[in-house]
């Protein structure tokens, strides 16, 4: 309807809040984390699955731990089995 | 004069304008979803191969098996719509478009302009482009001169004089008239195919027999009224639009979407307080088509909600996922007049106070500082889709 003006067609992009960060974690044979970007697990606190979008070409599929770490500090921490790596989030 | 540019098939040409290596194929616009199954617009090629316009789906691809069919879109159709009104305007006609592919204006103004109506006529095919194969046809009345432009060849221009109106409409086909094909069927079936020999009968008894359809149709087989053209007022350029980082079909996602692109338009200081008398809400879909619906208000106004109720509840009728929505303000009311409050509210003075912090924030690190977070899927599952980040600028 709206021919291109220019200036008064700003497209803004919007980004997505709460993206995951990598996280670097050594998790034992069962993996569960022991150390969350070198300090160690004093707790896992929750544990869950995240299975999602299967149907489509970026499938999500996310091991979850809920962990207090030696400093006292609680963070969240999942497993991407689709990439096999580690990420830190806000749960 | 009363001048007539016809683009045929615009919506195809539109539609293919992202494909162009299509127009050399069978291709077809495919019929639109919920109406009944029958061809849009068709290339030659498709021509070539016996599928005509309106011709049932299943008896086309019967036809043609290669037979292309092109989704609608009617986004792409309207911005292209309005980029041909809009260069007719930058030669000096003053533009009434009646349907996407036919525009009407008289020639009056401009053709002492260019030196003479085929001068003008000229002038006004340029501006149209020529990768749309525009022709025009001028007359003393507005049918006169639709059928001139649907007789001329591409890129000519045909002018009628009003002494030779009749017999150049008179052995022209009935498909010119609006009139259903049922209607034209049944013309055909008491042995009048051609607007001459409709238009030789008494018009009691095209009356008597059609109806007012019918009467209607006579009237213009004799050349029509001489109703005068009133150009159109030019719209206005307010769009703002929001992509999405992943295709979105929920109903909430797109009404909160909605909602931000509203309060931005409404704070655009070159609304300059003017109210809304019409807007459009619009999409780009998952599947590469588009979709764009208009609401024209009964009275204007620049209030949030009640455009949101007005507007909104479109947005139902979405027919894919989106993966950018765009809002405009087709046309803005002359009057700026508001009915200020006599005592402002405590909330009111936060809110001012707010946006001058706001504004200075975005004043000393530059635009696209401030956003707003804004929910989009909180009960999702994957913590990275529950709420989006959107910046503003107002």
């Amino acid at each position: 309807m709206v021919a291109d003006s220019g200036s008064s067609r700003a497209l803004r992009t919007s980004r997505r809040l709460n993206e995951p960060r990598p996280a670097l974690v050594v998790a034992t044979g069962a993996g569960v984390p022991r150390f969350v970007n070198r300090q160690s697990v004093a707790l896992l606190r929750e544990e869950w699955r995240v299975v999602d979008r299967w149907w489509t070409e970026e499938p999500i599929a996310r091991r979850y731990f809920d962990l207090v770490l030696d400093s006292g500090q609680n963070v969240v921490v999942f497993r991407d089995e689709e990439r096999s790596c580690w990420f830190t989030q806000r749960a | 004069m009363i001048a007539c540019i016809v683009i045929p098939g615009f919506e195809l040409r539109a539609a293919l304008r992202l494909r162009p290596a299509l127009a050399l194929e069978p291709a077809a616009l495919a019929p639109e979803e919920g109406t009944e199954p029958r061809l849009g617009p068709v290339t030659a090629a498709a021509e070539a191969a016996g599928v005509r316009p309106a011709m049932r789906l299943g008896e086309a691809l019967a036809l043609c098996p290669s037979l292309v069919l092109v989704d609608p879109d009617p986004s792409t159709a309207e911005r292209e719509w309005e980029g041909v009104l809009r260069r007719l305007e930058d030669v000096g006609v003053a533009v009434s478009g009646a349907e996407p592919g036919v525009v009407y204006f008289e020639t009056r103004g401009v053709e002492r302009l260019y030196g003479g109506v085929e001068a003008a006529l000229k002038k006004a095919v340029g501006a149209v482009g020529s990768s749309w194969d525009a022709r025009a046809g001028a007359a003393g009345r507005r049918f006169a001169a639709l059928a001139a432009a649907n007789v001329a060849r591409p890129g000519q221009i045909l002018v009628v004089s009003d002494e030779h109106a009749r017999n150049f409409l008179a052995p022209l086909p009935l498909d010119l008239l609006p009139l259903d094909e049922s209607r034209q069927q049944e013309l055909r079936e008491l042995g009048v195919r051609k607007l001459g020999e409709l238009a030789g009968l008494p018009g009691g008894a095209v009356a008597e027999r059609l109806g007012p359809d019918g009467r209607r149709a006579w009237s213009l087989a004799r050349g029509g009224d001489r109703r005068r053209i009133r150009g159109r007022r030019p719209p206005a350029e307010l769009v703002e639009s929001l992509e999405f980082p992943e295709a979105v079909a929920n109903e909430l996602t797109l009404r909160r979407a909605f909602t931000v692109l509203l309060d931005r338009l409404l704070e655009r200081p070159d609304r300059d307080n003017r109210f809304v008398r019409k807007a459009a809400v619009a999409a780009r879909l998952v599947g590469g088509g588009s979709w764009r619906r208009t609401v024209t208000l009964r009275n204007p106004t620049a209030e949030r909600d009640r455009l949101r109720a007005a507007v909104g509840p479109k947005l139902m009728e979405l027919p894919a996922p989106v993966i950018e929505l765009r809002l405009e303000l087709v046309e803005l009311s002359d009057s700026r007049g508001q009915q200020l409050e006599l005592v402002r509210t405590a909330r009111a003075e936060t809110g001012v106070r707010l946006q001058e912090g706001l504004r200075q924030v975005r004043a000393s690190t530059g635009s696209g500082s401030v956003c707003t977070v804004v929910e989009v899927a909180p009960w999702s599952r994957i913590p990275e889709a529950r709420a989006l980040f959107v910046p503003r600028d107002d």
